[in-house]
């Protein structure tokens, strides 16, 4: 039976410019970009990025939501939370937002062959994985920080200093919370493209992405605290973020596993940063040939 | 010989100790090519060199005049890829996966957007285009993939296995898509284990065999025995008496006969014969072989 219908309406050259490995990079990041938002896509894809966004900043538009409430009856200087309590949250968004997110970067091209049609453009494996990396950057970045952002500008219109005033007393909160995002990205992410660099499917890379994370926080409590083996909370992999954003915003605490163990907040940087560079390179040997 | 579109020299790959392609020359020339072999002649092995996705072991290979893998990147922004296997995300759409895939071979996105629409019409795809691509049957796929292969407008594509899958019509259809590509400038390597797909779209024929060449060179000179094939109306016999007497040797099945050797040109040889016996005759041409022929002869003396 025939499928379609062949119109003949010619073939014309196209004449105009070619971008070339440039175009063909930006091409890369926009669509994953619109791969981690579900965005051209059927709408189950759009549910979970967008409803952990909103999560993300209910906390913040219901605090200036209270606050402006609150000051029509005289009271003021109303803080349920601080930016460092807000990671606790946010952190936690970011942590199932990746597991999910580099699945569905990495597993459908390569499940679905689609890798060979990258191969067969100006395009290098490291290129892709590039590409990946910055589209998944760009919206955990946007996530962890625009809740923050909401949360710093609602504080000013409330502020009884007054908008300019507050922002410009608060800078140190703009940029400290900007780079404690890429601290959490950087601990996250590259672990998680590891796994889907190898997942059949993008449940099981997300499902064992999230059991990783969440028993090594019990696992090297019980190895360091009860049974005193320090070097084990080197791999507290979900505190090293907390660790390093609490050194970050000034925040003292002791109470985390890495600390517990008497490492210095830079052990937990550097780990995150080596676990990083080892889990790149792992990821980069995977598709050293893609197809 | 028109313009070398593909060269290579002394091309050798192999995947540990199993020896993929072994010293291969080629001078391809523009048009479209038949890459021909069984399954792992080194077909899909030589399509990868020549887009760089895999070095060569030993020697060279160019590409629209460029070496490669060093400038694989310039070669894959003007080549196209058809691969054997699937290669089309289920969850897009034909006219999102164009698009995109115009774009990652450097097209600006409205020209991508438009070209994407514009080869959709071209492969009979065009009322199909916003539906997600993995609820197409077989054939719509195989056109997929071949649009997503020529939406960037390249010099050269390549066709791995295209009519793989494809029922008589499909393939009918497909193969008509393939013979229209060279008069919109778009030269083709076509690969396929499917003989008569090659003797039906391509020009020149490459065979491949054990991972070395077994021939090279255009289908008509392939194909040719240098016997005269001679149908004729009468009784063949006293034309097969008076050619033999002539020194040509003479095969006869029913009503044709089958003319090689014997001094000067066996088409003079004949023209006297049928002149001299009176024989009636309804056709007269070169025999020509085919491809499959020629394949299971080990590639005549190429």
């Amino acid at each position: 039976m025939a499928e379609g219908v062949v119109y003949d309406l010619g073939y014309h050259r196209h004449e105009g410019s070619r971008l070339g490995r440039p175009g063909a990079l930006r091409a890369l990041y926009r669509d994953g970009l619109r791969r981690v938002l579900g965005l051209r896509r059927r709408a189950r894809s759009k549910v979970l990025p967008w409803g952990l966004l909103a999560i993300a900043v209910l906390p913040a538009a219901a605090f200036i939501g209270i606050a402006v409430l609150t000051r029509q009856f005289g009271v003021e200087d109303v803080t349920f939370f601080s930016h460092a309590d807000y990671f606790d949250l946010t952190g936690t968004i970011a942590l199932l937002f990746v597991a999910v997110a580099a699945g569905e970067l990495l597993v459908p091209d390569r499940v679905h062959g689609v890798l060979q049609v990258y191969a067969s453009r100006p395009l290098t494996a490291n290129d892709y994985l590039l590409g990946r990396a910055a589209a998944l950057a760009t919206v955990v970045f946007s996530f962890m920080y625009i809740p923050h952002l909401v949360l710093l500008l609602g504080r000013a219109w409330v502020a009884d200093a007054g908008f300019g005033s507050y922002v410009t007393s608060h800078l140190a909160d703009l940029w400290q919370t900007a780079v404690a995002s890429l601290v959490y990205f950087a601990a996250l992410a590259p672990l998680a493209f590891l796994l889907a660099a190898y997942a059949r499917r993008p449940a099981i890379a997300a499902g064992v992405f999230i059991g990783i994370m969440a028993l090594s926080s019990p696992a090297t409590r019980a190895l360091v605290v009860e049974a005193g083996f320090d070097p084990f909370g080197l791999f507290a992999l979900q505190q090293h973020p907390v660790v390093v954003k609490d050194w970050l915003m000034g925040v003292p605490s002791a109470h985390l596993v890495p600390q517990r163990a008497g490492f210095e907040p830079w052990v937990s940087l550097a780990m995150i940063l080596a676990v990083g560079l080892l889990c790149g390179l792992m990821v980069a040997r995977r598709y050293r040939r893609p197809v | 010989m028109s313009e070398t579109i593909v060269a290579t020299r002394g091309l050798g790959f192999s995947y540990g100790d199993i020896v993929a392609l072994h010293a291969v020359d080629l001078d391809v020339p523009a048009g479209c090519i038949g890459l021909v072999g069984a399954n792992g002649a080194g077909k899909t092995t030589l399509l990868k060199l020549l887009l760089g996705i895999l070095r060569p072991r030993a020697g060279s290979v160019w590409a629209l005049g460029r070496s490669v893998p060093a400038e694989a990147l310039a070669v894959r922004a003007r080549v196209g890829y058809m691969p054997e296997s699937d290669c089309l995300p289920p969850d897009q759409t034909a006219a999102d996966f164009l698009g995109y895939a115009a774009e990652l071979a450097g097209l600006p996105a409205r020209a991508a957007r438009q070209r994407a629409s514009d080869i959709l019409g071209l492969v009979g795809l065009h009322e199909e285009r916003f539906r997600p691509m993995g609820g197409f049957s077989t054939g719509m796929r195989q056109r997929a993939k071949l649009a997503q292969a020529v939406v960037h407008d390249p010099d050269l594509v390549l066709l791995d296995e295209p009519t793989a899958g494809l029922d008589p019509e499909g393939r009918e259809e497909m193969l008509g898509l393939i013979g229209r590509l060279e008069s919109f400038g778009i030269n083709s390597i076509v690969s396929s284990h499917v003989l008569t797909d090659i003797e039906r779209t391509c020009t020149w024929v490459v065979m491949l065999d054990g991972g070395r060449v077994l021939r090279s060179g255009p289908l008509t000179e392939i194909s040719a025995t240098g016997e005269v094939a001679v149908e004729v109306l009468d009784d063949p016999a006293p034309l097969a008496a008076a050619l033999a007497a002539a020194g040509a040797v003479v095969e006869t099945v029913g009503n044709v006969l089958t003319v090689r050797g014997g001094p000067g040109d066996p088409f003079d040889l004949v023209r006297d014969a049928l002149a001299a016996t009176g024989t009636t005759l309804r056709r007269l041409g070169p025999r020509r072989t085919t491809l499959e022929d020629v394949f299971l002869q080990g590639g005549g003396d190429g």
